[in-house]
């Protein structure tokens, strides 16, 4: 309705042409500033020393020289991390109401013999000594921990996203800004909301650590209480931005705020909030791996306490599994959104 | 307060005035009596939303006050009086992607305890009641689980009627109805709640743009402009004459020239006020 016209110039008078360097000096200075703070910032996270044992490193695998710390360390870890450790042998006699007649699938009773030197006290001479003792040995033992570590974390991604999806609701109807009782209970719950999204995971789990000892309730609610933040925020966004119109018809008729939201913006945002709840899953599960690092259980407390113990090849194992964890994972969910479309 | 045994809807002296000063009621007085079909009838801007609005309290006027059905309309009495007007609207407000099912039996949320509407268990009276009024405003069997945005205007509109009429209201507002359809269609559905609010003796308030339309369909007309009642009669007294009288250079904003005569068609767009 309210266009305007392009205006014209009166007839007859000049025009002025006239076509710039797309470049000018303020732009050189601009360049110049950003290569400098580039230059500092990369000196100070030692991006130039990085170059320097990188190419020593390359040097060193070509055969141009002979030292490189990089190489060195690699093969020093690669070599005790080869093979990954897959059997368990543990002393009968130290386990709890052993019964020879049900012992693990693959599973057999060897006897060990340990030779030990000792001095006799009468005749100073060494005397060796053997003693056998009966030993569990397993040859998958190793592999079933560690597969029971990885359900477990699985579980503390379900539980973490379960966590999530059930404090995120009411936080989104507080932080919404259309259903929220009143200014203040909107700012208490957005600000709770920016709250659990700033801490990230393995933060609040070295703290939950503290309180709640090792273990997985730390990291069920570590990854429940960030992915809330996260959901509440979207739950919440999409709320306020929900078609307005089926909204006033409930609302005409005295439905009341609960069961406006429920009948005339829930079915308009379920398909949002689904995806925003897989993602929130697919995240969990990935950093379900990572918060044992601090002692939240699952397969990362496994991995930690092997790393520090330098039983690299067991630490071997559990990258595997990871691996093929996250493979497994991505290849499903892949599927899963193919099936969807 | 005293008033007659047969008014349902009185307003008393409604004002509107906007936040931006944009007068939209302007000390209106208006008396529906029980069971009429009571049209109002104005161009683009006249006021005919704000009026139906203030009759449930979507919108707070500025002055005046409301009563429905002996019941005065205040902040307390708000829940209680929505629950008897029903309401249609122009854009037919379906929740697009729920079945339409779901969208009619919304209709009786107002009276489902919340853990039944949590769990969409609505009374078996009620599933028999939405599949009634569907059958009722000619819809079959086979749109009861079809998303409500896949049919099309007509349909869509029909589904509201019957939402509408889930609680058995005293009043129904219809805000433009039909704006959005064809004029066959437009027959169609405003028949259609004609029958359907005799059938339960409900008064129906239902604001048109279309002069044809509001005299074959009115028991009464009420003409409105720039936030005042212009006219107030049968629809027979509302002759041509009349209308090119009251609606001069009005702007009826729908672009269908013929329901308003020749002379009047000057469109001027300081008529929308
Ligand atoms: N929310 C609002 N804020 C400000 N002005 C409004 C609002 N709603 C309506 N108006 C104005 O009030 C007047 C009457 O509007 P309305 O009742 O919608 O007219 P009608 O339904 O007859 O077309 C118009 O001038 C319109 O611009
Ligand atoms: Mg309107």
């Amino acid at each position: 309705m309210n266009t305007r016209p392009i205006p014209v110039p009166p007839q007859g008078s000049r025009l002025h042409w006239h076509l710039d360097q797309p470049f000018r000096l303020k732009h050189l200075v601009i360049a110049v500033l950003i290569l400098a703070l580039l230059l500092i910032t990369g000196h100070r996270t030692e991006m130039d020393r990085m170059v320097t044992m990188t190419t020593q490193a390359v040097g060193n695998l070509v055969g141009l020289n002979d030292e490189s710390q990089v190489v060195r360390g690699l093969s020093k870890v690669a070599d005790s991390m080869w093979p990954p450790q897959m059997a368990t042998s543990e002393q009968v006699a130290r386990i709890n109401d052993f019964n020879a007649n049900d012992i693990p699938l693959f599973a057999r009773v060897e006897n060990r013999e340990t030779t030990t030197q000792r001095l006799n006290e009468d005749t100073l001479q060494l005397e060796s000594t053997t003693e056998t003792t009966e030993v569990l040995y397993d040859p998958l033992g190793y592999v079933k921990t560690v597969f029971g570590k990885m359900i477990e974390t699985l579980e503390i991604a379900l539980w973490g996203t379960l966590l999530a999806v059930s404090l995120s609701i009411p936080l989104a109807w507080f932080a919404a800004s259309n259903y929220s009782p009143n200014r203040v209970t909107y700012t208490l719950a957005r600000g709770f909301i920016s709250l659990l999204r700033s801490v990230p995971e393995l933060i609040v789990a070295l703290f939950l650590v503290l309180a709640y000892g090792f273990g997985p309730i730390a990291g069920v609610l570590a990854l429940g209480m960030h992915a809330a933040g996260f959901l509440g925020k979207f739950y919440a966004e999409d709320i306020e931005n929900a078609d307005k119109q089926p909204q006033e018809a409930l609302e005409a008729i005295g439905a009341g705020k609960i069961k406006t939201v429920l009948y005339a913006v829930m079915p308009q945002v379920l398909p949002q909030y689904v995806a925003y709840t897989a993602y929130i899953l697919d995240r969990n599960l990935r950093m379900a791996t990572v918060v044992g690092l601090v002692g939240a259980g699952g397969i990362g407390q496994e991995l930690k306490g092997r790393f520090d113990m330098y039983d690299y090849g067991h630490v071997m194992t559990i990258l595997i599994a990871i691996f093929l964890f996250v493979f497994l994972l991505d290849q499903l969910s892949a599927r899963i959104r193919s099936r969807m479309i | 307060m005293s008033q007659t045994p047969t008014s349902m809807v009185k307003l008393s002296a409604i004002d509107k005035t906007w936040a931006d000063g944009t007068r939209a009621l302007n000390s209106v007085d208006l008396e529906v009596p029980e069971g009429q079909f009571c049209v109002i009838l104005g161009p683009s801007g006249a006021g005919k939303s704000t009026l139906l609005r203030s009759v449930n309290g979507l919108m707070r006027p500025t002055g005046g006050n409301v009563r429905v059905d002996g019941l005065e309309l205040s902040s307390a009495s708000e829940r209680e009086l929505r629950r008897r007007v029903a309401m249609i609207h122009q854009h037919f407000n379906l929740a697009t992607r729920a079945s339409v099912a779901a969208n009619v039996l919304s209709g009786a949320l107002p009276e489902v305890s919340m853990a039944r509407a949590l769990c969409g268990w609505f009374h078996p009276e009620q599933r028999k009641k939405a599949c009634h009024y569907l059958e009722r405003v000619g819809l079959k069997p086979e749109h009861l689980h079809r998303r409500a945005g896949e049919l099309s205007g007509g349909q869509q509109q029909r589904v509201g009627i019957a939402r509408a009429f889930m609680l058995d209201p005293k009043v129904v507002l219809a805000d433009e109805p039909v704006a959005s359809l064809d004029p066959q269609i437009s027959r169609d559905i405003l028949t259609l709640l004609k029958d359907a609010a005799r059938e339960l003796n409900a008064t129906v308030i239902c604001s048109l743009h279309q002069v044809d339309l509001a005299r074959e369909f009115g028991d009464r007309i009420v003409g409105m402009r720039s936030g005042e009642i212009v006219f107030d009669g049968a629809p027979e007294e509302f002759d041509d004459q009349r209308l090119s009288r009251l609606y001069q250079n009005a702007d009826w904003g729908d672009g269908q020239p013929g329901q308003v005569p020749e002379d009047s068609l000057e469109l001027d767009s300081a008529g929308g006020m």
